[in-house]
């Protein structure tokens, strides 16, 4: 089971598309940085049924882009206590950039 | 309680990464796990740069991962070969190389990539903060 984390726009960069083919059953993808665009909705196709409920937005990081409140429904809000406590969950984690 | 590694690629003030990294690094030990190991690569190694002077009203990234040095025994390890590429060299590097100047003062220590292998075999997790 790994921890993605994903610190790019859906719009910079091909990860995404990486991402969908790695993400393997149990994992977890949390963005953070300007990864929390994509987690606006219908923003980065992760929407998909294989990262479906499987998905946060690092709390501080949406609100410092003022995109909070815009989060789409399917995606969970982590803080930073969160984040530790994913990783604590899952022994493995992944950055793509 | 976990030990945690961190791996810093992210120059200071480039990018978002060194703070995301300090975060999570004070979020850890706020939850009583230990951060045994801040391993500095790339243009991370800025971050050990003792010259470092930022406005006075902004966050001071150097004195913040002193403190976290000082205060949680974390070591901050600087890769040596990307310092000595970036002007990110210690007294003893500045000697040996016969440069006027050094930048790393501890707790920041230049250390080989070997330090980082021994971090990821040792502790119980890594976390990589990209560029």
């Amino acid at each position: 089971m790994t921890l993605h984390l994903i610190i790019r726009t859906p719009h910079s960069s091909g990860i995404f598309a990486d991402l969908l083919d790695a993400f393997a059953d149990g994992d977890y993808l949390l963005l953070i940085e300007d990864g929390c665009y994509a987690a606006l909705p219908g923003a980065a196709g992760l929407d998909d049924a294989v990262v479906a409920g499987r998905i946060g937005v690092l709390r501080e990081d949406a609100e410092s882009r003022g995109l909070l409140a815009r989060v789409a429904p399917s995606i969970e809000i982590v803080d930073m206590d969160g984040f530790v406590a994913l990783t604590e969950r899952f022994p493995k984690s992944l950055s793509w950039f | 309680m976990l030990s945690y590694a961190l791996l810093v690629h992210a120059a200071p003030y480039s990018t978002q990464g060194a703070l995301s990294a300090l975060r999570f690094a004070e979020a850890a030990i706020a939850r009583g796990h230990r951060v045994e190991t801040v391993f500095f690569y790339h243009d991370g190694v800025h971050n050990a740069s003792t010259l470092m002077a930022p406005p006075q009203d902004e966050v001071h990234l150097g004195e913040r991962w002193k403190r976290l040095g000082e205060t949680a025994q974390t070591a901050l390890l600087v890769c040596v070969a990307a310092g000595l590429r970036r002007g990110i060299v210690d007294g003893t590097e500045a000697t040996r190389h016969d440069l006027a100047q050094y930048s790393v003062e501890p707790p920041f220590e230049l250390t080989g990539i070997g330090q980082l292998v021994d971090a990821v075999l040792t502790h119980d997790r890594l976390i990589t903060f990209p560029p």
